[in-house]
């Protein structure tokens, strides 16, 4: 075999790889490391939220189910909160970030998304609805989020995710 | 007779006759559509049937569990990517473990990729991957007077909480280790261990007839036929009478 056929064969190989590493893992944007960085300069010393009986139950009614885990991670300053959350939009679990300051949203990002259709939902004209959100009765948002055609469970599981983000932060403060 | 009635009376015994022959059929379409339409209301997704017949038809190849990780309270057996943890089987697919510790009054289990904590009675408290872990792959789990042992490529880290890690300097760890499982012990759990197929696909192919084989969605186009036949036969021998009757 020529040299030229064995360097298209390691590259086919290398990009097969790749394209198949990228499929199971999902395409990811940002690694939630990087998004708390970038948010805090710095990445500062976790935090944990433990989910009580109450919070569990509050949690299961924002989310439709149980949430997964007793404990949530989360990082934050005197102002600022930031939750990593993860949510199945149809099949797969979509990884968001989200920075609740002063009981509103204030910026979200998607930082994992795995399922095969929706991923629309990362576009900032998408995200931007969720800015300066607040929980309202009931534990929903302020406002209505417009749906993406083609995308509606993953806008579903986005604003499920918003508001999480909001009642574990007012969880986390109190 | 006149032939009229006949045909009537042929009608009539042959839309009964194909009707009651494959009403199962019909019945089984009916409730397979039905479950799929609304499949995401009833959250078809994330449920899957777990039996080593159906595996074996779907031609899942299934590999018996070999080793477990005990410690003093707990037991894990894995295999086709489930856990059987204290006698619980998992409903998602999980990594192969690498260990599993006991650390204050909880319990971890570590994956290359991911560390799993959980309470005593097997909740789940958190599962940390990649930029919670010190370092990945975790190549081993043990446990020491400091709490959990991860040892990976950048090293031995200890923690008590698994929020933060520190290197570990002293070298007395207990570090986690497979025992085999003896013929008896395989054959108990391997059932629980068999890998799943999905509700959803497994209500599709009934619908579709592809559960039965290459032959299946032959059947089921067949069964379609029937019942436009069923229908028609019924149309007439709804309208036919009225018509007549309506004319004279």
């Amino acid at each position: 075999m020529s040299w030229r056929a064995r360097r298209a064969l390691v590259l086919l190989t290398l990009a097969l790889g790749a394209t198949a590493a990228g499929w199971v893992r999902g395409e990811v944007y940002q690694e939630p490391d990087a998004f708390v960085a970038e948010i805090f300069g710095t990445k500062p010393a976790p935090k944990v939220l433990w989910l009580t009986k109450d919070i569990q139950a509050q949690a299961a009614a924002i989310l439709g189910h149980p949430p997964v885990q007793l404990r949530q991670r989360y990082w934050s300053d005197a102002h600022k909160s930031v939750w990593i959350l993860e949510e199945i939009g149809k099949e797969e679990l979509i990884t968001a970030g989200f920075v609740a300051a002063d009981g509103r949203i204030d910026h979200v990002r998607v930082l994992v998304y795995r399922e095969s259709r929706g991923g629309e939902v990362r576009y900032p004209t998408f995200l931007k609805q969720f800015k300066n959100s607040t929980l309202a009765h009931n534990n929903t948002l302020d406002r209505d989020i417009d749906g993406i055609a083609g995308a509606t469970l993953s806008v579903g599981a986005m604003e499920r995710m918003a508001r999480l983000a909001l009642f574990f932060d007012r969880m986390s403060r109190q | 007779m006149s032939p009229r009635l006949l045909l009537l009376r042929l009608l009539r015994r042959w839309h009964a006759r194909i009707g009651f022959a494959a009403m199962l059929f019909f019945l089984m379409l009916a409730v397979t559509g039905l479950a799929l339409n609304h499949g995401q209301a009833l959250g078809l997704d994330g449920r899957a049937v777990h039996a080593g017949w159906l595996a074996r038809w779907y031609g899942i190849k299934t590999e018996p569990p070999r080793r477990a990780f005990r410690s003093e309270h707990h037991v894990l057996i894995a295999a086709n990517g489930r856990w059987l943890l204290d006698g619980r089987a998992s409903g998602q697919t999980l990594p192969e473990p690498l260990g599993l510790i006991e650390f204050a009054d909880n319990f971890a289990v570590a994956s290359e990729t991911a560390l799993y904590l959980f309470r005593e009675d097997g909740e789940l408290i958190e599962k940390l991957e990649r930029g919670a872990l010190p370092g990945a792959p975790v190549q081993a789990i043990g446990s020491s007077v400091r709490g959990i042992v991860l040892r990976t490529a950048s090293g031995v880290f200890t923690s008590a909480d698994a929020l933060s890690w520190r290197l570990l300097t002293q070298r007395s760890v207990l570090w986690s280790a497979p025992a085999e499982l003896s013929a008896a012990q395989r054959q108990a759990c391997e059932e629980a261990l068999t890998p799943g197929v999905s509700v959803q696909q497994l209500l599709l192919d009934l619908h579709s007839g592809r559960f039965a084989g290459r032959y299946g969605p032959v059947f089921v186009d067949l069964l379609a036929v029937l019942l436009a036949v069923v229908s028609l036969t019924g149309a007439w021998l709804f309208l036919v009478p009225r018509l007549h009757r309506g004319r004279h």
